[in-house]
């Protein structure tokens, strides 16, 4: 060939704000499941309509079932049809199919393995994909050790000719501390922590992105973001959804495990950090890792006083009568499982001393939503005293979703002769003042994990700090399982949720 | 209040726009919200232009929210006269039936009034929100100093100038104005930037990449009056790739860093915009191809190291209002926009 000593495309410079991905193979292992169908291929695809994959890209499918390329191809334009947020436009979707093709095996035939190194190999000469292989673990959990083992043994953890490989691992990166470290131990066995993606796709939200801009972007917030001049901070996930068809899963997992310890810490992190020191992915994680390892722990008699786990019972939503969680189909009746949880958080930090977190989240809750309010203390209650004037505290909410924004509440004089005073909101929409559709997480973070930018992904240090974290509740849980407590559907939870903010003085905000 | 037909919104006096604005938002009820970004001034001396823009910021409005001033000036009327309207964009977003509302105030400037521009601008900006000012006119001296040092993104067209090369003078005399503060924005120039992002993708791939100092002939097809746009395409290829324009006898050429010699030719085909950008060396050749009212790309790689291979991508629209979008949505400044117009500014017509 001409000349090989370019390394870099000079004509990708200026095209954009980011990275662009380089010409890999995205081999997903679980590609006949939901989430290859619901959201991998719709990202892929509208990643490939805004141009943003490069040319030099293959997709392929590993599962067990038997099928051919094209029936793969059918049920996944089927899938992204149904699911994607840009209308597929037949052109588009085949010159994209055709980087699709399916592997046959079994996750725990090492021969299936080997074959799949001979057809990337085919494919790296075929589509130019320089030998670098992505590996998605969309599997069901119990399946990602055998996955990653027969990975390292065919020398697929090893990019060819000079190609990386990276692993994404979707969550829940284990069922406890000792479970994430095993599993940790296990990726680490095959691939190095600076190749591996632990997607929480949380972070991949626009607005979860926007924190960091909101706070450190913007010198009105940082000055004020800290104890002197904040009250408390409320981390809300609310669905009015059950758990339609995951009750297997979440029947052994709970809202503790499956919300609080990846997302909601995550949010926590985000908004009580320090600012890093530079924009780099280790920089910002190791920042909230200082946070998660300045939670105070949560242990023994304390877990009843701080943490609230609820379950809902039968009730109604929108209208509609809807079951309790026990009677739930693949749910056990006696299930003690947690459909709600509601903690105070203390960040023990010079920053954050004596500012609790109340975090809370739960199903069959009236409203869906997920939000950070940040309240800030009152004003000294001398001026408008006299006048009887009741002022409320300002609030800041960073809207996650839906209709993601931000919203400050304040105070101002109501029209007239007399003083009157009212709260008022000033309230910032990205959907109207950016108008176009925002990305969903998943386009965001495959295009990072293909670009090799791991800063929106969850390190293994991160990881094993939240866990250590939520275990020492849920032992507590073990040992002293009647304090569940119960609560109707269609209700924001149980009582003693209410109970444990009041503490503070406050109560929940109304969504 | 209601608008007189043919009238581009409610007639106001120009010194009473401020509260008639105001009257225009206290009279909506509280499903409206306005809001704004930016200050969008678009400067025009055609007419018909105030139906045409007025359409325009009407249709990406939904998308982009600003305050939109609207200038039509006639500076060779006999008669001075300057008279204004205000108007508001309203579109549903979101599942509430919340209608979001971008405001327009719309001036006609006949006769000498057309010299008031800048305090037209000046005392009707929404305060501090960026300016962004479109001049849909040719840009004449003497140029007024503190109206160009206040605009924030200085956009224009170069596909629309009759005379290019004197006009790209004045832009760059504008940008020496403010210390090179303003953002030149060619619309032309946007257009480009799926044909950009397209090549780029092309030289992702790895044998492809490993062509690119090989290349020794550039072939574009535009359509006729297209030529500044393929000549700005042309020269981001030569900026980027480091290579210099030379004269020698009669014939324009590159030459790379080696010396190579890099011959192109633009060519003159029926079609909209440009229609085909052909790179080839030795042993490849490739090529991206947009069919006329395509919305995709066909991309062609033929290389020894590689098999045949042809690829479909995005291309988007070229419409004024998704160009304009493009433009306002993206934002930052446009490092490359100056070199590629440095690289060719000997070969631009005028």
């Amino acid at each position: 060939m001409l000349n090989s000593a370019i390394q870099i495309n000079p004509l990708r410079e200026g095209l954009g704000g980011r990275a662009t991905p380089e010409p890999c193979t995205l081999v997903i292992f679980g590609a006949t499941g939901d989430l290859t169908h619901r959201k991998l291929v719709p990202a892929l695809y509208n990643l490939a309509a805004d141009g943003a994959l490069p040319p030099a890209m293959g997709v392929v499918g590993f599962a067990r079932r038997d099928k051919t390329d094209e029936i793969f191809r059918s049920e996944l334009e089927e899938a992204a049809r149904k699911y994607s947020r840009q209308s597929i436009n037949d052109e588009l979707w085949k010159s994209f199919a055709s980087s699709i093709c399916y592997h046959r095996s079994g996750f725990d035939d090492l021969a299936g393995y080997e074959s799949l190194a001979k057809r990337l190999d085919e494919l790296d000469a075929a589509r130019g994909t320089r030998g670098n292989r992505l590996f998605y673990l969309a599997a069901a959990p119990d399946q990602f050790e055998v996955i990653l083992e027969n990975l390292r043994k065919s020398g697929l953890n090893r990019g060819a000719n000079g190609g990386w490989s990276r692993v994404i691992v979707e969550k829940p990166f284990g069922t406890d501390l000792p479970s994430a470290r095993q599993l940790n131990t296990l990726v680490e066995g095959a691939f190095p922590e600076a190749d591996t993606y632990r997607i929480d796709h949380y972070l991949g939200k626009e607005t979860a992105q926007n924190i960091m801009v909101l706070r450190f972007a913007n010198a009105l917030f940082e000055a004020m973001w800290n104890a002197r001049y904040i009250d408390h901070i409320q981390i809300t996930a609310s669905e009015p959804l059950g758990v339609e068809g995951r009750a297997g899963y979440y029947d052994k997992s709970g809202a503790l495990r499956d919300m609080v310890q990846n997302h909601l810490l995550q949010l926590l992190c985000l908004t009580a950090m320090e600012p890093p020191a530079g924009l780099d992915a280790d920089a910002i994680r190791d920042e909230k890792v200082k946070v998660l390892r300045s939670l105070r722990p949560i242990e023994g008699s304390d877990v009843s006083k701080y943490v609230i786990r609820g379950q809902y019972g039968a009730g109604a939503i929108n209208g509609k009568r809807v079951a309790a969680y026990r009677d739930e189909a693949n749910v056990d009746p006696e299930s003690m499982t947690e459909t709600f949880v509601a903690l105070q958080v203390n960040v023990d930090n010079w920053r954050w001393a004596g500012v609790p977190f109340f975090v809370r989240v739960g199903k069959r809750l009236p409203k869906g939503g997920t939000e950070i309010a940040v309240h800030f203390k009152s004003v000294p209650p001398v001026l408008f005293k006299a006048t009887g004037e009741a002022v409320d505290d300002n609030v800041l909410v960073i809207r996650i979703q839906p209709d993601e924004g931000v919203s400050l509440r304040m105070s101002a004089k109501m029209p007239g002769s007399s003083l009157r005073i009212e709260p008022v909101k000033m309230d910032f929409h990205y959907g109207t003042s950016f108008g176009k559709a925002t990305p969903e997480a998943y386009e965001r973070l495959l295009l990072d994990a293909m670009s090799g930018d791991p800063t929106l992904f969850a390190r293994r240090d991160e990881v094993e700090e939240a866990w250590k974290f939520v275990d020492a509740i849920r032992e507590a849980w073990i040992a002293n399982p009647e304090d569940l407590t119960f609560y109707s559907s269609g209700s924001w939870g149980p009582a003693e949720a209410d109970e444990l903010i009041k503490r503070h003085g406050t109560t929940w905000r109304r969504l | 209040m209601e608008a007189a037909v043919n009238e581009p919104g409610l007639p106001v006096e120009i010194g009473r726009i401020d509260k008639e604005l105001g009257r225009l938002w206290e009279s909506s009820d509280d499903t409206k919200t306005r809001a704004s970004l930016l200050n969008l001034v678009i400067y025009s001396e055609e007419p018909g232009a105030i139906d045409c823009n007025t359409e325009l910021i009407s249709a990406i409005a939904s998308q982009h929210a600003f305050r939109a001033i609207l200038i039509l000036a006639n500076p060779g009327a006999a008669t001075s006269d300057a008279r204004a309207w205000i108007s508001a964009h309203c579109h549903l977003a979101g599942k509430g039936g919340r209608q979001i509302c971008s405001e327009q105030i719309t001036f006609r400037l006949d006769g000498e009034s057309a010299a008031s521009l800048p305090n037209i601008v000046f005392s009707h900006l929404d305060s501090d929100l960026p300016l962004c000012f479109w001049s849909q006119a040719d840009f004449r001296e003497p140029l007024d100093e503190q109206l160009w040092s206040w605009v924030d993104r200085l956009i224009f067209d170069s596909a629309m100038w009759k005379h290019p090369a004197s006009q790209f003078a004045l832009t760059k005399k504008i940008l020496s104005l403010t210390d090179g503060g303003t953002i030149l924005c060619d619309l032309n120039w946007t257009r480009l930037h799926r044909w950009r992002l397209a090549l780029a993708n092309i030289f992702d791939h790895s044998a492809a990449l490993a062509c690119l100092p090989g290349i020794t002939r550039i072939r574009i097809e535009c359509a006729p009056g297209k030529r500044v746009k393929a000549l700005l395409l042309l020269g981001w290829l030569s900026a980027r790739l480091g290579w210099s324009l030379q004269h020698l006898l009669s014939e324009n050429f590159f030459l790379d860093k080696a010396g190579k010699h890099i011959a192109f030719e633009i060519l003159e085909t029926a079609g909209p915009g440009i229609s085909l950008v052909e790179l080839s060396g030795e042993n490849f050749r490739f090529s991206l191809r947009r069919p006329e009212n395509g919305e995709f790309f066909h991309i062609s790689m033929q290389s020894r190291g590689i098999p045949d291979c042809t690829m479909t991508i995005g291309a988007g629209h070229e419409r004024v209002g998704d160009t304009l979008l493009a433009e306002l949505s993206r934002g930052g400044r446009h490092p490359l926009y100056a070199e590629a117009l440095d690289a060719i500014t000997p070969l631009i017509p005028g």
